[in-house]
């Protein structure tokens, strides 16, 4: 009995000793995000679970707290940071959506020491604010400026932004991004702000294009807020019998805007590159807790990314691997 | 027993006069029930060619509210007969992702054969028909309700299996030669093929509902369903027979718009239900029940795409395009009050 399992008995107490020693000193953090049965917070889980690893490697560990239901968005938010804070984390990684329901909790983390990255949703000027250190994410006039500016250095001379939500904040930011940014490569712009009927209805939406640009002859750049849109705005091109005269670019992708991009029929489409956003977070926590480190660039910025016929096909490998 | 109950006689409220119009007149024909809705669509055709251009009236301009009334008339006409029956079908609204989404997954994502995800599809439509006219007749709770319900379980339910099967919310779709033929091209590069869809099931839906006992029966519900019952006619399998058209009509227009768009979303169809509705009672139906026509829904849809899609036509800042659209519809729907009440209380002049 006796020698062999004494040792090993002792072994493993060494071992857990160590461990405990390990996970008090090391990274404990908690990311907020949304439900992952939606495309796009898949993604944010996939860029969770790989940094985990780099995160795990040096004795820590990381949670992925998900909302239950979109219903009541902020305070569900503010709810989960608090879980957090009574868990004992030692960093917390939030999206700040309502910035009036969950301020007070980010501030009540930030006061009991907990170190915060917002991502996805907020600013630089609201980390600062908050006392986060950073805010990692896409800033959604940007992406529209280098969507405008990629269609002006394609020589495009007039683009038409189409935007089936109309008001809505970030479709108004990425519409004025779009014109702001060809307009400055030496092109012209202008939104087609189309009515509710039309939202969600394909034919709608391409009829709405067609006409667009059967009025308006000088239109040689269409770009939609969305993939699905994107679907539309191509039948409209067709119909209108100008798929050599009009570009099409699109915010956001799905399978069909890749197929059309790989097969010629529209020219880019603008991604936020949701993968970096969370393994950036992560990293750069878990990195500033554990090691101290911090990153001079603020705020760090995950898009946006062009995906065009140049790396089409890496993207795509991208898809098939769940990070795209 | 439906020779036996058809030819029972059946008190019928404000049922359309297609009987009595043995002698043509000019008079007679404002006051069918459609000329109402007719005279709406007359009047936002001269706005836009007034504030418009003629390019409105012109093939590919015409295939522009013809496409969006199409799609959108498909699922008017069951709407209709629902409101004309009294009852109301919002899950329509989840019904038309629903349709494109399954007939997406399984001939897009399996690669399987594109009639077996036609064939579910419609038959989704049938199922998800069936469960709102059973629970509607057996429940007793109002179909606004049930139909809510069901809209945002299928919604989800959509969703869910999707990210489930295919980790996506969104699915492309390549059809093959015959089924693009049959469901989603376009004639002369500018008509969707649902257009001669619309226009034969607006043929048949003619036929059923003023020339077929089955008609006057749906009219007689909306009146007044408790008389209807006891006259003898079948008002609950009537009810779910309605459910299961208006269910399997936006899966149709679903998956026509999948197989069109070579693409499905989950997330679509939702202004839909608002549309449908607008349109059916532009057309002249009374949210009340009891009447209303076909032909009247037909011009109603018509109008309602000729006013969301007109507007493209002409030099208004696109930003007031939903005040236009709603000011039009109520004008439209004005008139045809007006001309419904003139035409209820016209009594010929004694000879």
């Amino acid at each position: 009995m006796t020698r062999l399992t004494t040792m090993t008995r002792a072994l493993a107490m060494t071992a857990a000793i160590c461990l405990a020693a390990s996970i008090a000193q090391a990274a404990d953090i908690a990311v907020v995000g949304g439900k992952t049965d939606d495309a796009f917070w898949t993604k944010i889980k996939k860029g969770v679970d790989d940094s985990r690893l780099v995160v795990e490697a040096n004795g820590g560990k990381v949670s992925y707290l998900q909302l239950q239901t979109y219903d009541n968005l902020g305070p569900d938010a503010a709810g989960l940071v608090r879980t957090a804070i009574s868990q004992g984390v030692s960093g917390i990684v939030i999206p700040n959506w309502v910035p009036e329901a969950e301020d007070e909790a980010i501030k009540a983390a930030v006061d009991g020491g907990i170190k915060v990255i917002l991502m996805n949703a907020g600013s630089l000027e609201k980390a600062k604010e908050l006392g986060a250190i950073n805010y990692v994410g896409s800033d959604e006039y940007i992406a529209g400026a280098a969507g405008g500016d990629y269609f002006g250095k394609n020589g495009q001379k007039n683009v038409l932004c189409v935007n089936t939500l109309p008001g809505s904040a970030n479709q108004e930011a990425r519409c004025k991004g779009v014109i702001d940014g060809v307009t400055k490569a030496g092109g012209a712009g202008k939104q087609l702000p189309l009515p509710a009927t039309s939202f969600g209805d394909p034919t709608a939406i391409a009829e709405a294009v067609k006409a667009t640009l059967s009025q308006d002859g000088t239109i040689d750049g269409v770009i939609t807020i969305a993939a699905g849109d994107a679907d539309a705005a191509a039948s409209g091109i067709q119909q209108a019998g100008k798929v050599e005269a009009v570009k099409l670019g699109s915010f956001d992708f799905n399978e069909a805007s890749l197929d059309r991009i790989k097969n010629g029929s529209q020219l880019f489409a603008i991604d936020q590159q949701p993968y970096l956003q969370s393994l950036l977070a992560v990293s750069l926590l878990a990195s500033h807790i554990d090691f101290g480190t911090d990153l001079p660039v603020r705020p760090v910025l995950t898009g946006p990314g062009i995906v065009d016929a140049s790396n089409i096909e890496s993207t795509l490998a991208g898809v098939s691997k769940g990070a795209r | 027993m439906n020779s036996k109950t058809a030819s029972q006689p059946i008190v019928v409220a404000n049922a359309p006069a297609s009987s009595s119009a043995t002698r043509f007149s000019i008079g007679g024909l404002f006051r069918r029930p459609e000329a109402g809705a007719f005279l709406g669509l007359f009047g936002v055709f001269v706005f836009f060619i007034a504030f418009g251009s003629i390019d409105f009236l012109k093939p590919a301009g015409a295939a522009s509210w013809l496409n969006v009334a199409a799609n959108l008339g498909i699922v008017a006409f069951p709407i209709g007969l629902l409101m004309i029956a009294g009852e109301l079908d919002i899950s329509i609204g989840s019904m038309i992702p629903a349709g494109s989404m399954t007939v997406a997954i399984i001939s897009g994502y399996y690669g399987l054969p594109i009639w077996l995800g036609i064939a579910a599809t419609l038959g989704l439509g049938v199922v998800v028909g069936l469960v709102n006219g059973f629970l509607v007749v057996r429940t007793n709770v109002p179909s606004l309700i049930v139909t809510l319900g069901t809209l945002f379980a299928v919604a989800g339910l959509v969703l869910g299996l999707s990210v489930l099967l295919t980790g996506t919310t969104s699915v492309a779709l390549k059809a093959p030669e015959l089924a693009k033929f049959l469901f989603g091209q376009f004639v002369a590069n500018t008509f969707q093929v649902i257009i001669f869809w619309w226009l034969a099931l607006t043929a048949i839906y003619i036929y059923v509902i003023h020339y077929s006992p089955y008609g006057n029966w749906i009219f007689a519900m909306g009146g007044d369903k408790i008389s209807a019952r006891n006259a003898g006619i079948p008002t609950s399998r009537l009810t779910i027979v309605l459910f299961v058209l208006s269910a399997t009509s936006a899966a149709f227009v679903g998956m026509c718009q999948a197989i069109l768009f070579n693409s499905a979303q989950v997330s679509a169809g939702m202004s839909f239900i608002f549309n449908s509705i607008i349109s059916v009672v532009v057309g002249g139906v009374l949210l009340t029940g009891g009447f209303g026509s076909i032909v009247g829904i037909f011009f109603g849809t018509i109008t309602f795409a000729v006013v969301n899609q007109g507007i493209y036509f002409t030099t208004f800042d696109r930003n007031w395009s939903s005040l236009i659209i709603g000011v039009m519809l109520l004008l439209a729907v004005l008139m045809n009050n007006t001309f419904r009440s003139m035409a209820l209380s016209y009594s010929p002049k004694k000879k």
